[in-house]
């Protein structure tokens, strides 16, 4: 077999892989990321110079103890999770979680109809901007029983802008052919000057330094019920997050809306055929894509922060990569989400108790990510190679199912399939 | 006489099949020799084993003698053996002389230029020793399919080819070029070369090769004297069973208009794909369209089915005009589609069998509408493959594991239980074997017995004469003419298909196909 065979099948059996397997796979490829990292951690601490050395093996000394750097980002992440579940590292790691689980819907739901939508980030923008005007104009107005209507009236509002502002580049592709990477990307600057722009002109708050708006009327707070105050993060937003993507699911696999989406994400040619309105199919879901960031940008405001501030994080684009991490599946976002939820807490943690500088912790995420994700990766990247020859070259007895393919060879021609 | 090739017990198995059982095959020397089988039958992984793409578990190959084993399908060529594929493996852009060279080219300066003069003088050469008309200067992509498939021929002959292996090399030809292509067969024996080519099609088995050998299952079934044979008889060696070869249709009392085509034209980037066509189609008839590929057809049945709308004329569907009528408007006017295309049309490669019996009714009941009742998705899925004999039974295998013929079957079958009051079927039964042909044949009959309209666009001439009742032959985008299928012969339709007007000097109007005269 040649280096380029092997490759070959390597890539069919990921294709092929049952759920089960790649759970497996994603599990063996954290523990191996861990021990790679913990060999990059050694080492970078041989090389270091600190006072007294933390860890030596085998005569080697390093400052940094690869062992409790592990242990250390757990506990971050988790704190002491079993005595009191409620604790603040928990809350830590579930409010990133929240919020990724909303940008990472948005990604899944764009990529399954076919559309690569890197514009989370502006969407979600736009969603924290409006969510925040809307709660500071209905706030003198809903005042005593009325507040409570103030939270889903801040989710609707970053639901509705994050869904018209995915709208628009689908409305580009859809009816001027634009391509949705392109005009996604470039419409993230917009919001992010129009939000600015916005703020500054007429929601500045009064004596502050930064580009903000004043803060939300506390009626319009996610409350940081269960978990302690000051930890930013509601239970109710993560629930509100499950339940979305319990919805997405549903939406996906048993109407028929989610029945056109998957085809034409899969094979637009035959969505067409089928029935689907290609057009109408773009801009839904790219708005229906943007209405998750946007309520990820409220969920931002009316949790974490208790305003609009420009400068918002990168979570619309760390929710390409949960999106992928989870095969762009609704319920793969969950533990996709969870994984950076736990880095984000875990290396704060660790970059805080431990010596090991900010840069080495980074790498130790970045692995970490990269190993998890690669699978899934090359997994998308089979099924591309795969599909490119569909017909199957075997000629098999009477239509018996037909096996794997087996890999060409890498000869001057392909095997033609017997039409 | 010596053998050219001798297979001895090849056996080639992949995950769960045996696709070659013990296959034994001999091919003399100078001779045409066919390789019949259905769809699976274990005709192109024999080839692919014996031109190095596969390697056997068990078995030998013999060449000229000598016992071979290749690694890889460059120990073939060294050996003499060319293999011409269905799709051309050819660079468009380039020339017909450097395609042929590709790869073995002349070099002068010490290797490090390619010696054009030396290369067009081999091909023009060797272009002119077996007969063939081809241009060594001409651009691949200006020349037709037929010269194409020489080019193909020429570049195996370049690289010393003795024995030449065609995969279904007529699939893609009109019926002139596969008279051509049998004179190439001609020129190629007579100065010694073996010819070995892989067909599904009986008569051209008989008509063409010396001996034909025929596969099914995996298994040599045995190999004849294509003189002292017969189309019954290697039927029924493919099958397995006797076979019904003569479509036998009954007259059927035609009713009201169906399908009210009129001045239709379609426009692509400034030219007409599409014509004036003008026809009409009534209850219980079956028009026929013949016509080499890419003559307007395609654009012809998208205009119909509602894929895209006409740039001028009506399509009127019961009465009713079909102008700005979606898509799905027209799956839920009751108009059945089988498309060309069923890898990329129709059907949806990684969905399995269920979701995708689903496609075009997922938005009406009882199976669609806002929410998809997949339980009831599955049996409709598993009577379809039931009726169909799709193969494997099993709702839940994804399409892609389907093979081609197994795959149309499910397709056909899907639409046309549809219950459809028209049916529009491209090349129905492109791909399908002998036996499934037969049955999607009746199936096509028996709903133009229970008076649905079929318009039946084919590229297999004798499947639109026997099931048409009337013919139409389509050329760059216009009704050429509409003959009576039962007494056209052969010569007169490929003559229509080739742009050539019937005799009399036609206006429009009279060319048209327009319906009811029968």
């Amino acid at each position: 077999m040649s280096a380029r065979d092997r490759i070959e099948s390597g890539l069919r059996r990921l294709v092929a892989a049952s759920w089960a397997e790649r759970l497996g796979l994603s599990f063996a490829a954290l523990v191996a990321s861990v021990l790679v990292g913990g060999l990059i951690v050694f080492f970078s601490g041989t090389a270091a110079t600190c006072q007294e050395p933390a860890y030596g093996v085998f005569g080697l000394t390093s400052c940094y103890n690869p062992i409790s750097v592990y242990s250390v980002l757990v506990t971050g992440a988790f704190g002491s999770i079993l005595s009191d579940p409620f604790n603040f590292n928990v809350a830590l790691t579930l409010k990133e979680t929240t919020l990724l689980i909303f940008t990472g819907l948005s990604v899944a739901v764009a990529f399954r109809a076919g559309l690569f939508n890197i514009g989370s980030q502006g969407q979600l923008i736009f969603g924290g901007l409006a969510s925040a005007i809307t709660v500071l104009t209905a706030g003198p107005l809903l005042t005593g029983v009325g507040g409570f209507l103030l939270v889903p009236l801040g989710v609707l509002a970053g639901a509705l802008a994050g869904a018209l502002y995915g709208a628009v580049p689908g409305a580009l592709k859809a009816y001027a052919g634009a391509n949705e990477v392109i005009t996604t990307i470039m419409l993230n600057f917009v919001a992010e000057q129009i939000a600015f722009f916005v703020v500054s002109a007429y929601f500045a708050a009064p004596d502050s330094q930064s580009v903000e708006t004043s803060e939300i009327p506390s009626a319009a707070v996610l409350e940081s019920a269960l978990f302690g105050s000051g930890s930013d993060f509601s239970i109710v937003a993560f629930v509100g997050g499950l339940v979305l993507v319990a919805g997405l699911y549903y939406l996906i696999k048993y109407t028929a809306f989610g029945f056109d989406l998957r085809t034409s994400g899969l094979q637009p040619e035959a969505a067409r055929f089928g029935g689907v309105d290609a057009k109408r199919t773009i801009v839904s879901s790219m708005a229906l894509s943007g209405a998750f960031a946007g309520i990820g940008g409220a969920v931002w405001v009316l949790m974490v922060l208790g305003r609009f501030q420009t400068g918002v994080p990168a979570l619309g684009f760390d929710g390409i990569t949960v999106s992928i991490l989870a095969g762009n599946n609704p319920l793969g976002v969950v533990p996709a989400a969870l994984l950076f939820g736990v880095l984000k807490s875990g290396s704060l943690a660790v970059q805080l108790s431990t010596g090991v500088p900010i840069q080495l912790v980074g790498v130790l995420r970045g692995l970490i990510i990269l190993f998890v994700a690669m699978p899934e990766f090359f997994r998308l990247l089979g099924k591309q190679f795969v599909t490119t020859d569909r017909e199957p070259a075997v000629a098999t007895d009477g239509g018996e199912q037909t096996p794997t393919e087996p890999p060409s060879t890498g000869g001057t021609d392909d095997p033609g399939g017997e039409r | 006489m010596t053998d050219a090739v001798v297979l001895d017990e090849i056996t080639k198995r992949f995950p769960g099949v045996v696709a070659n059982d013990a296959v034994d095959l001999t091919v003399e020397t100078g001779s045409v020799h066919a390789l019949l089988g259905e769809n699976g039958a274990g005709k192109s992984t024999l080839m692919n084993v014996l031109y190095g793409l596969y390697q056997p578990e068990g078995g030998t190959i013999e060449l000229d003698g000598e016992v071979q084993e290749f690694d890889a399908p460059r120990d073939a060529i060294d050996a003499g053996i060319g293999m011409i594929h269905q799709h051309f493996m050819l660079v468009p852009p380039m020339t017909v002389g450097e395609n042929v060279v590709l790869g073995n080219e002349p070099t002068k300066w010490g290797g490090l230029a390619t010696d054009r003069s030396r290369a067009r003088e081999a091909v023009r050469e060797l272009s002119e020793r077996y007969g063939f008309a081809v241009d060594p200067d001409e651009r691949v992509e200006e020349i037709s399919v037929g010269e194409r498939q020489r080019v193909e021929i020429l570049k195996a002959l370049y690289r010393g080819a003795d024995l030449l292996i065609l995969d279904e090399p007529t699939a893609v030809l009109t019926p002139q070029e596969v008279e051509e292509l049998f004179d190439v067969f001609e020129e190629l024996t007579a100065e010694g070369k073996t010819v070995l080519f892989i067909t599904h099609k009986l008569g051209e088995a008989m008509s063409v090769a010396d001996d034909i050998t025929v596969l099914r299952d995996g298994e040599n079934v045995g190999t004849v004297d294509a003189d002292e044979t017969s189309r019954e008889q290697l039927a029924e060696m493919m099958v397995g069973r006797e076979v019904v070869l003569d479509i036998e249709t009954e007259s059927v009392e035609t009713g009201e208009t169906v399908l009210d085509v009129d001045e239709l034209t379609v426009t692509e980037e400034g030219t007409d794909q599409v014509r004036n066509v003008d026809f009409e189609i009534h209850e219980g008839e079956i028009l026929g369209v013949a016509g080499v590929d890419g003559n307007g057809q395609a654009e012809l049945v998208e205009a119909l089915t509602g894929l895209r709308s006409p740039d001028e004329g009506t399509v009127t569907l019961d009465g009713e005009n079909l102008a700005g009528v979606s898509r799905r408007g027209h799956i839920e006017r009751g108009m059945a589609y089988i498309p060309e295309d069923r890898q990329e049309r129709g059907l949806v490669m990684e969905f399995d069998l269920t979701e995708n019996g689903v496609l075009g009714g997922q938005h009406t009941p009882p199976v669609g509408g806002t929410r998809i009742d997949w339980p009831s998705a599955r049996e409709h899925a598993s009577d379809v493959i039931e009726t169909y004999d799709v193969r494997p039974p099993n709702p839940e295998a994804g399409a892609k594991s389907l093979s081609g013929g197994n795959q149309q079957k499910f397709l056909v079958g899907r639409e046309l239980e549809r219950d459809p009051g028209m049916v529009v079927a491209t090349h129905p039964t492109r791909g399908v074997d002998v036996g499934s042909t037969e049955f999607v044949h009746d199936r096509l009959l028996a709903l133009r017995e229970a008076g649905v309209a079929v318009l039946l666009i084919s590229a297999n001439l004798a499947e639109v004469r026997g099931l048409s009742d009337r013919l139409a032959v389509m050329h760059d985008g216009e009704f050429v003419d509409v003959v009576d299928p039962d007494t056209v012969t052969e010569e007169e339709l490929g003559l229509l298909m080739a742009g050539e007007r019937p005799d009399e000097p036609t206006t429009t109007e009279s060319v048209s196909a327009d319906g009811g005269e029968r």
